[in-house]
């Protein structure tokens, strides 16, 4: 009977009129627009939404009074009576608190999204603590910072390649205000593409990845870029061991556009020109990048945002050779509002990565340039149908040119002047999700993305055997389809929520990638080449499946994770010995094809507030990776398979001035191949090889700290001091383990550990900022 | 252009100054006691030579036991069989035979019950020219070695250089090929750290001509000995033209040995 009441009840709400609100929440100093902030309606608990990338929610409920709660961590919770009788745009101003008083702020009112989001494998970073974790030099990095979650394996030393649950490198999608970002390193790894000062939000996607994404198999690594200050001008910057950096930001028009510019140069190369020795002191070695961004607001329902990034690198020895790669992308966007239910995003994408390579010796001068541009459409649409179904749909056309290499060189050089064709392809999808609220305790994200691809004349396309020997090729007009593959992609993940505190998530999810990188060495070089699939190279596909326990303690003090994924990796490339890479027509018969898996365990235990704040990773892990050509066509580990990798993070806060951060790490070491014998070739000792990838490199282990001095508040001026010491107890990890002829003892041979940074590294940093 | 992924290396060193080397203890895998096949025919009667040996473990003394005894024979494409002599242990000689370019030639090794076969095509001869040197880019009393030689154009060449400097041997591979300049007069800069070279130096250049096979396989080794940033390029055994799969080579290739004193 009462179970019959229930019914009719329900019945009852759902027949009453909805009312939506919705509207924009912004940091109430900067007029930035707040991402990911919550709201809730106090008196209907089970009604809670989220900002978008905009800033913009929408929710609904039935005629009555209520209270808002918005919510976003580091910021003062506000509670807003409303009355509704009719749709209302209720639009949101938070302040920022010092964490100091976070511990007083009543526990009710920390959110427990990590726990209820359908949502997994999903890392955020916030700008703080990218700030505070030290890192090598004192120049903060997001993807340094980044390779200290679970799952995550960093490149090592001198390499900001990453690699998530098992993948490549290249299967990283980095998105830099929508843009893809091909290369992002500076100086061949040491430090990353992106200035922390430009940037306003950090979510990696290690599994689980939403139908909005897609083009690569292991993760998604999407980055925001500050809108700019809408309400005051204000300058900030620093001044640092390598690089200086400035950013200018401030209002077009008072809160209704602002725009944002921020620039950074290192002059490493400065300290090259005191060494005493000419070769060092004739080199340049630097690198500098400029983002911008602007935005107008034209009303509530109309904002158009421009966003651009200029990266370039410059390494040049003496008058023999020089070097310089970048990237620059450019992203123009399109916000309205249909209703206030129906958010629209249109986007439209340039994206550029090039090198350059000069010899000026007489004898074999000669200039190389390669360079890979896109240009994407995107249309993105979120309809908050009701409050227990989210849509999310749209579409991506993505047309991407490949100019593999060309050489120029003068009559009297050695070299001759070659090019490759351009490759021309487009890259098409379509996709459509829904966050579904099933009952109180399940939410299902569940969508699919059909993604094609249609590599484009003109030029000349060979099919090539095993051996690499042309078996057909054939010649194709402008715009003629060479080949084409259509895949679809299946995306479900479901959280069940035990209680407030508890919940289990699983998750299965297909990727797909068109666009591969070859490469021949294992770091961040800028002769990274591009190619996408074809009729040699088919579509990368993953699969992957996760589940994990979530659990928050302590009034969501705590949150910790325990996810196990399993990932199927089909139609991964690998180059033949020998191959060589640089303009090459035929590159892609050099190339051979494989498979790979991986699987592995993360724990994550985190502590989200107080003066305390930090993390503790752990992740158990196996990768490996299977080509017929390798290892006799069995499974072996690749080099990126690293057992267990330990991260500890904490940033303590002492006081308003001082605050003190701390991050440990710990590693298994590297696959890699020893020699397990010796033999005499044409005079030389050689080594011979038994299985690949058969030994670990030793351990390995760093201890990094800082500090930051916040400068006392001087009417509009204000500056602080970081501090940092890199390598604190100076381990010498491998960089390189080698073999070689001894020289101390002649006719032995031995191993040679190189560490780089293997002492103690100090680093102090200046900044200040004037509004 | 292969040699300019040198500078890299040379920059991140520059670059990482803090960096340190340390002869460390590792445990190795022995897997020893194969059979290593060094085939040469050349163009030139009285250097052929086949060295047959095994491989060691790692942490031996360089020297490296003969294999002897077994038998090997060279057969070119017109059905003559050449046999050579083991004149001392584990050498192999033919000396009545010189290689035409242009001829492909068969080994057959039979030893400890096998037969191990590989086929080698001998190019055509490229004449090298001469040899000069400039004063070294990194150090103004140094000197670096410049070959001079005419690539034919239209074909595809691959050459391979043997250098000495006072009759030591620079411990280094040099292959290279005409991918980047087919047809050029090529001045080919000979990069290398082992030994440095001085005014008055004796510099000795073998230049062979390859076949393709025979390149891949020098150039693997060349690209495993560059160690690149965070490592070079997975090493694994240089692929062999020798079947059944063992390690080494057969080559038949032209030979032409220059001596120069430097300025």
């Amino acid at each position: 009977m009462s179970s019959f009441f229930l019914l009719i009840l329900t019945t009852a709400s759902f027949a009453q009129k909805q009312f939506t609100i919705s509207g924009t929440v912004k940091d109430a100093q900067t007029g930035e627009t707040l991402i990911g902030a919550t709201i809730r309606i106090k008196e209907l608990p089970q009604i809670a939404t989220s900002t978008n990338t905009y800033g913009f929610y929408s929710l609904s409920a039935p005629e009555g009074v209520y209270t808002l709660l918005f919510t976003y961590i580091g910021y003062e919770t506000i509670s807003k009576p409303i009355a509704l009788k009719q749709s209302q745009v209720v639009n949101q101003l938070l302040s920022s608190r010092s964490e100091l008083n976070e511990v007083v702020i009543s526990a009710n009112k920390r959110n427990n999204d990590n726990v209820a989001s359908p949502q997994m494998g999903l890392e955020k970073l916030n700008m703080s603590q990218i700030n505070n974790v030290p890192v090598l030099m004192g120049e903060k990095d997001i993807l340094k910072t980044i390779s200290l979650m679970p799952g995550v394996k960093s490149g090592g030393e001198g390499n900001t390649g990453f690699y998530v649950r098992g993948g490549a490198s290249d299967q990283n999608l980095i998105l830099l205000d929508e843009a893809t970002v091909y290369n992002a390193s500076h100086l061949l790894g040491f430090f990353s593409t992106f200035n922390s000062d430009a940037i306003k939000d950090v979510s990696l996607y290690k599994g689980g990845m939403p139908a909005q994404y897609g083009g690569r198999l292991s993760s998604v690594l999407d980055i925001k870029m500050n809108d700019g200050n809408s309400k005051d001008f204000s300058v900030q910057g620093g001044v640092g061991l390598i690089s200086s950096r400035l950013k200018v930001e401030g209002p077009i028009i008072k809160d209704k556009g602002s725009f944002m510019i921020s620039a950074r140069r290192t002059y490493a190369d400065m300290f090259l020109k005191l060494s005493s020795d000419s070769v060092i002191n004739g080199s340049s070695l630097y690198f500098y990048d400029i983002n911008a961004k602007a935005n107008y607001h034209f009303d509530d329902k109309n904002a158009l945002y421009i966003s651009g990034y200029f990266g370039k690198d410059v390494l040049g020895l003496k008058n023999t050779f020089g070097t310089n790669w970048g990237n620059a992308t450019g992203t123009v966007r399109f916000n309205h509002l249909f209703s206030n239910k129906l958010f629209s995003n249109t986007s439209l994408v340039y994206s550029n990565y090039n090198y350059t390579i000069q010899s000026f010796s007489s004898n074999d001068s000669f200039k190389a340039t390669s360079k890979i541009t896109d240009l994407n459409f995107k249309e993105d649409l979120q309809y908050a149908l009701s409050n227990n179904h989210s849509l999310r749909f749209g579409i991506n056309i993505l047309h991407h040119t490949i100019a593999p290499g060309d050489i120029s060189s003068p009559e009297s050089s050695s070299f001759n002047s070659k090019s490759t064709e351009r490759r021309y392809g487009l890259e098409s999808a379509a996709y459509i999700s829904d966050e579904w609220k099933a009952t109180q305790k399940l939410t299902l994200l569940y969508g699919l993305r059909l993604s094609g691809m249609m590599l484009l004349g003109p030029g000349t396309f060979n099919t090539y055997d095993a051996a690499g020997n042309t078996i057909t090729s054939k010649v194709y007009t402008s715009n003629q389809s060479v080949k084409n593959y259509i895949n679809l992609e299946p995306r479900v993940s479901a959280s069940y929520l035990i209680d407030e505190a508890n919940s289990i998530k699983a998750s299965y999810n297909r990727n797909t990638q068109n666009i591969h990188l070859l490469t021949n060495s294992t770091s961040s070089s800028p002769t990274d080449l591009y190619v996408m699939s074809s009729n040699n190279i088919k579509p990368e596909i993953a699969d992957q499946f996760s589940a994990g326990y979530f659990r928050n303690f302590k009034d969501n003090m705590f949150e910790l994770s325990a996810e196990l994924y399993y990932k199927q990796l089909q139609n991964q490339i690998d180059y033949k010995d020998g191959a060589q890479l640089i303009v090459n027509q035929d590159v892609e018969s050099q190339l051979t094809f494989g498979s790979g898996r991986a699987y592995g365990i993360e724990l994550f235990l985190k502590k989200k507030y107080g003066r305390f704040n930090g993390w503790v990773g752990y992740t158990l892990s196996k990768t490996e990776r299977k080509f017929e050509a390798i290892n006799n066509g069995n499974y072996y580990p690749a080099r990126q398979d690293r057992t267990h990798d330990i991260s500890v993070v904490g940033i303590y806060k002492l006081n308003e001035r001082w605050t003190f951060s701390s991050t440990f790490i710990y590693g298994t070491g590297n696959a890699v191949s020893y020699p397990t014998g010796k033999y005499n070739i044409a005079g030389l000792t050689n080594f011979s090889y038994s299985e690949r990838n058969g030994y670990r490199q030793p351990a390995s282990n760093r201890l990094d700290i800082g500090a930051t001095l916040e400068g006392k508040n001087k009417g509009r001026y204000h500056s602080s001091w970081t501090f940092g010491i890199y390598n604190v107890y100076g381990a010498r990890d491998p960089y390189t383990i080698t073999f070689r002829e001894s020289e101390k003892n002649p006719n032995t041979t031995e191993a040679v550990k190189t560490s780089i940074f293997a002492i103690p590294i100090p680093s102090v940093t200046w900044n200040f900022k004037f509004n | 252009m292969k040699n300019l992924k040198i500078y890299f290396p040379a920059l991140l060193i520059a670059l990482a100054l803090t960096s340190c080397e340390k002869v460390i203890d590792l445990k190795l895998g022995d897997d020893t006691g194969k059979l290593v096949i060094e085939g040469n025919l050349t163009n030139i009667k009285g250097t052929q030579l086949f060295k047959l040996t095994t491989n060691i473990p790692f942490t031996n003394k360089n020297t490296y036991p003969p294999v002897t005894g077994a038998i090997i024979n060279l057969k070119d494409e017109k059905g003559n069989t050449y046999p050579m002599v083991e004149t001392s242990h584990g050498n192999y000689t033919a000396n009545d035979l010189a290689g035409i370019p242009g001829d492909a030639y068969t080994m057959n090794v039979f030893t400890s019950g096998k037969t191990y076969t590989a086929r080698s095509m001998m190019p055509a001869a490229v004449t090298l020219d001469s040899i000069t040197t400039k004063i070294s880019d990194f150090d103004a009393k140094k000197r670096q070695v410049i070959i001079h030689y005419q690539d034919p154009p239209g074909i595809v060449n691959q050459y391979r250089v043997v250098m000495f400097v006072n009759h030591v041997q620079v411990k280094a591979v040099f292959a290279y090929n005409d991918d980047f300049n087919d047809g050029k007069y090529v001045h080919n800069e000979i990069r290398q750290q082992d030994i440095d070279v001085y005014p008055n130096d004796k510099i000795t250049i073998e230049m062979q001509c390859i076949d393709k096979p025979v390149y891949t396989y020098w150039f693997t080794i060349m690209q495993q000995s560059e160690s690149g940033p965070g490592g070079s390029v997975t090493p694994s055994n240089p692929p062999t033209n020798i079947g059944p799969t063992t390690l080494g080579y057969f080559s038949a290739h032209t030979t032409q040995t220059v001596s120069v004193i430097v300025k």
